[in-house]
């Protein structure tokens, strides 16, 4: 795998860590996607039409509706989002790259992969065809027996992979990476609006992810947590929204940053209440937390707390309400250039107005009542997702491309654009609150029902919609080349990214700028900040130059990626698809091994790999001014695995509250053995600090013997779980009657002793590099950073065995 | 379908549900219309006040490439906006509460008159007034009906629910299989169906005549045709085919 022997182009694509990039590779895919989601959608809505239509079969029919949602919810629109993010967000905070480039390609990389695996479903028997919402019980395999599903699943677990990396990348650079003087407030609303985005993403997405995993491994070995009744549909419906609704504000979010920058620069005025505006989106992640009932309205959870959600969903509304207003007010004494960016923009705030109000109509329990599973749904999320999220991307999208192509689009096909598709839009997507009678998901309807009308005029705007699309990507390609050439700052924004010239140099700064007291900033020296320090990412060049792209490439971010793939592929395709009870594990271990063997030798290579990632010193970091970049990393991770676990742990809960009978302490599982690796993994604790203490204080031996007790005791915990494992394997513990304890005691174990083994691997790779005589004195931080993730396993565990064991 | 018959009977409500949701929806959307109205006429009042012509000049505080753009906007507006959006959610909140306590908690001492024959108009208003039991299956429901009889085996029909009218009829809806949603769509009320729970809902039919169900929830392959025929009929019609069954 020699880089030399790849074309020069190809190889820099595969291979670039260079934030702005893979922030192309990011909108080019995520444009893809939209490509691919929108002609599902077209052909949807020419078999909707007319009535008794028969287009499209049944089951076509639902598997398109499925992949459309997942598709554009999941790969089109925060992918496109984040391509804003990747590319612009370092230029707007003076930052010469993201905090990990190459953790940064790896996210791009598990997001092609991803949308891969949920495409190939179609040819594994059938894509999901049961709504993005995949709802239990109908995702167990008893109902249906597809590989897609299993894919899907697999798909949709890579790219929660992929943004939670990317979170954690996102956040640790605009805590720690801001240029010198720049504080928090003065950030951008874009910048802003992504920060709330990564911390909703990284405390919504665990819950995601545990459920999707808890999904795997019922379809894939026959567990019970949707296929029973105790668990089943609401356990589904509790974890899924309340991923589901953070999940809907994610893909709003960025947009809202998108629209509130180019209001004010097309305005010529400073965003009115900029700071209300990121008051209201800090509120609004807060609450999108408790407001997940509200899509269980009708699914009997009393009327008390169908309530509650109604109270605080509708106080949701709010602060919306505040930023819809202050984008207004920007407006007033203003001077407003209507080019083609502040249309869409505007346009935007327009289209989301009319989603925020009807959105109001829904969190009404009694209106829920009729309007639940209808048309009116659709007509609502399409003017929040596409009106204000896709609308405002695509204003983002000509508000940046001169940025990136040093171009200008045209500005009068992009008007005809923004025209065609705004009309089109409404006639698209009005008609559907009208047909608040007609349920969604349906393939086709009598033409009785008298329905008939509104959704032909809805698939002739559809078309409109559609087409007019066409135009950007025509007016976008054509200017690449003959644009007239756009000069650094062409909308007179004010913006770090528009000082920069167009497209900006690979290393991005000359000189980082510096903002002083004032609020003006400067570049050079005359700020007094060091000029020219610091390297563009991955390079060892100084002077902050990079003179080809060769340098900050890796070759393993992209191959890791790639071994997932397969392994996830191998994992998945080799069972059968006929609704054999009890499930089996039938894997194709060819590929998992390949997956599994490629994955080690890339993460080793990535390991191994000299990378250099220059911390800036002169940076503006509050309020982790003295975390370094690593550690404040494996925090916020650690913060994402407390939802993950407190998912599963209150996946537990749930089944057993639900459950009439329970088996007894000490029935099942034997309180001694517990009791033995709880010692065992508290003293591994104790060892960790051990080894830490001994590396701060330079003993190689003190290092090398804490790491190896750590280990070991790693191997006692395991060992014995592993013989609890066989013996309640062995005393066929799935019984009927036992199936629930069963499933919860081994997911939620089994995951805890991944975790476990993850840590004994790290273990491993410290020891021989202690062998090595590293980390000794002030090269302790690996020894650190282990230590923290080993003490949060052990915490887990804490917790698990009195869960399991004592009660 | 009612469609025909609701252009004959315009002002006639179908059923109590019905009412309760034509009225909160109209509160809804009187006052949708006004806060839409207020602000499409203020934005586009502000855009074509203030567009950018030959002669006009960027204002005082435009920000520019080199400082960071002065802090504007008033607390005191945000209040405002705040408070005139509060009351106005205060009424949607306060409006439906009303309606779903209406929706969800059959009146006192369920009301079956006409139901079943035994349960009069003149006998005492019975808790205990039985209720229909609607299961969804993979792809049709299925209605169970108690039988006069006391221990007699429940009589079930699949594809056809007949109810008295006027009569309050509670149902207890769940599934045999996977999620759907139970929706009488002139009705305006549904409820989800769902395996190993029941969930209550109640109307009262005003007027004979035949309604489309729907299930509301995708369910499989099938759920596009997953209705079914609600019937309501005068009291001694309804009396004559349940003693017929
Ligand atoms: C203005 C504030 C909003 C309110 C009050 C609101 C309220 C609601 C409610 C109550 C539902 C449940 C409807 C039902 O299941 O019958 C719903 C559905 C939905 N909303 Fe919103 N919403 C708001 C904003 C948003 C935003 C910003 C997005 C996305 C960017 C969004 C996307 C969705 C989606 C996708 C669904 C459909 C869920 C499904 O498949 O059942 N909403 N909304
Ligand atoms: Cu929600
Ligand atoms: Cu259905």
């Amino acid at each position: 795998m020699s880089p030399e022997q790849l074309p020069a182009r190809i190889r820099r694509w595969l291979y670039t860590t260079n934030h702005k990039e893979i922030g192309i590779l990011y909108l080019i895919t995520s444009l893809f996607f939209f490509v691919a989601a929108g002609v599902l959608a077209l052909t949807m809505r020419s078999q909707l039409s007319v009535p008794d239509n028969h287009l499209l079969s049944a089951d076509l029919f639902n598997q398109f509706v499925t992949v459309h949602g997942l598709l554009m919810v999941f790969w089109v629109l925060s992918p496109f989002a984040f391509g804003f993010a990747n590319y612009i967000i370092p230029l707007q905070i003076g930052a010469r790259d993201l905090a990990f480039p190459r953790l940064n390609a790896m996210s791009y990389w598990f997001y092609l992969v991803s949308g891969a695996a949920m495409m190939m479903s179609f040819f594994f028997g059938g894509a999901p065809d049961l709504g993005w919402t995949l709802y239990s019980p109908q995702t167990s395999f008893k109902f249906t027996p597809t590989i897609g599903l299993n894919l899907g699943a697999a798909g949709l677990i890579l790219i929660v992979v992929s943004i939670t990396m990317s979170s954690v990348n996102f956040l640790v650079t605009m805590f720690k990476m801001r240029a010198p003087g720049m504080k928090l407030k003065h950030m951008p609303v874009f910048p802003w609006a992504i920060l709330i985005t990564i911390f909703m993403m990284l405390y919504a997405f665990p819950s995601f992810l545990a459920a999707l995993l808890l999904l795997y491994v019922d379809r894939a070995f026959g567990t019970f947590y949707f296929s029973s009744i105790q668990g089943g549909a609401l356990l589904w419906d509790n974890v899924f929204w309340f991923f589901g609704h953070p999940e809907v504000y994610i893909v709003l979010f960025p947009a809202i940053g998108v629209i509130a920058d180019a209001i004010s620069t097309f305005t010529r005025r400073p965003l009115y209440g900029s700071k209300y505006i990121i008051g209201s989106m800090i509120a609004a992640a807060i609450i999108s937390f408790i407001v997940w009932g509200h899509h269980m309205f009708v699914t009997g959870i009393g009327l008390t707390s169908t309530k509650l959600y109604t109270v605080t969903t509708i106080a949701v509304s709010l602060p919306f309400d505040v930023m819809v207003i202050a984008m207004i007010e920007t407006l007033v004494k203003a001077r407003v250039r209507l080019k083609a960016a502040a249309l869409f923009t505007l346009g935007a705030v327009a289209l989301f107005v009319i989603g925020g109000i009807t959105g109001v109509y829904l969190a009404s329990v009694a209106l829920d009542h009729a309007l639940r599973g209808t048309y009116f749904v659709v007509a609502h999320f399409h003017y929040i997702m596409v009106g204000a999220s896709i609308m405002g991307l695509i204003g983002g999208l000509y508000y940046w491309f001169p940025k990136m192509t040093g171009r200008m689009y045209n500005e009068g096909l992009a008007k005809i654009h923004f025209i065609f598709s705004f009309i089109g839009f409404n006639i698209l997507y009005f008609p559907m609150f009208l047909l608040l009678d007609m349920p969604r998901r349906i393939a086709t309807y009598a033409p009785s029902t008298g329905w008939a009308a509104l959704n032909l005029m809805s698939t002739v705007g559809g078309f409109i919609f559609g087409l007019a699309q066409i135009l950007l990507f025509v007016n976008l390609f054509a200017s690449l080349r003959r644009g007239s050439i756009s000069g650094p700052n062409p909308w007179e924004a004010w913006t770090l990214e528009w000082s920069l010239p167009s497209p900006p140099p690979a290393h991005d700064f000359d000189t980082i700028p510096a903002i002083a007291e004032d609020g003006t900033y400067h570049f050079g020296n005359s700020s007094g900040y060091p000029n020219g320090s610091g390297y563009p990412n991955g390079s060892k060049m100084g002077n902050g130059t990079v003179h080809s792209h060769l340098e900050g490439q890796s070759p393993w971010p992209v191959v890791v990626a790639f071994a997932a793939f397969i392994f996830f592929l191998g994992i998945t395709i080799g069972q059968p698809s006929n609704p054999s009870v009890p499930v089996t594990f039938q894997p194709f271990w060819p590929l998992v091994l390949d997956g599994a063997i490629l994955g080690v030798i890339a993460l080793y290579g990535y390991s191994r790999e000299r990378f250099s990632v220059h911390e800036e010193t002169n940076v503006e970091s509050w309020p982790f001014r003295e975390v370094p970049n690593v550690k404040l990393g494996i925090w916020t991770f650690l913060g994402a695995e407390v939802i993950f676990f407190g998912v599963l742990i209150g996946a537990y809960f749930f089944v057993r509250t639900n459950s009439a009978t329970w088996p007894a302490v000490g029935s099942l599982f034997e309180v001694r053995s517990g009791f033995a690796m709880t010692l065992v993994l508290l003293t591994s604790s104790l060892t960790a600090i051990m080894a830490l203490v001994s590396a701060k204080v330079g003993s190689r031996n003190g290092l090398m013997a804490s790491l190896f007790a750590t280990f070991g005791l790693g191997v006692a915990f395991l060992y014995i779980k592993a013989t609890e494992w066989i013996s309640l394997g062995a005393n066929g513990v799935f019984s009927v009657a036992n199936g629930l304890p069963a499933t919860s005691y081994f997911i939620t174990t089994g995951v805890h002793g991944v975790h476990v083994f993850a840590g004994m691997l790290m273990t491993l790779y410290l020891l021989v590099n202690a062998l090595k005589g590293r980390y000794l004195k002030g090269d302790y931080h690996a020894i650190e950073h282990f230590g923290l993730y080993w003490h949060f396993v052990d915490i887990v565990w804490v917790f698990l065995f009195p869960l399991f064991y004592l009660i | 379908m009612g469609t025909r018959k609701k252009q004959e009977t315009q002002k006639m409500a179908f059923s109590n549900t019905e009412v309760v949701f034509n009225n909160l929806f109209s509160l809804f959307t009187y006052l949708a219309v006004l806060v839409g109205v207020i602000v499409f006429a203020l934005m586009a009042f502000l855009i074509i006040k203030y567009r950018e012509r030959k002669n006009s000049q960027d204002p005082e505080d435009t920000p520019r490439l080199g400082r960071i753009p002065i802090v504007r906007g008033h607390g005191r507006n945000v209040l405002i906006t705040v408070s005139l959006s509060t009351i106005i959610l205060l009424a949607l909140i306060i409006g439906s509460f009303a309606a779903v306590d209406t929706l969800l908690t059959p009146p006192n001492g369920t009301w079956c008159y006409g139901l079943y024959p035994g349960y009069g108009a003149q006998s005492p208003l019975n808790q205990d007034c039985p209720r229909i039991d609607v299961t969804g299956h993979q792809f049709y429901w299925e209605f169970s009906y108690p039988h006069a009889l006391p221990h007699a085996p429940l009589y079930t029909e699949k594809y056809v629910f007949r109810v008295p009218k006027d009569a309050t009829v509670v149902i207890d809806v769940t599934s045999a299989d996977v999620f759907h949603d139970f929706g009488i769509i002139p009705f305006k009320i549904k409820t989800d169906a769902i395996p190993g729970r029941v969930n209550t809902i109640w109307f009262q039919p005003y007027q004979n005549g035949t309604y489309l169900i729907q299930c509301f929830e995708l369910c499989g392959s099938g759920h596009y045709y997953m209705n079914a025929t609600l019937i309501v009929m005068q009291v001694p019609q309804f009396q004559a085919w349940y003693n017929s069954t």
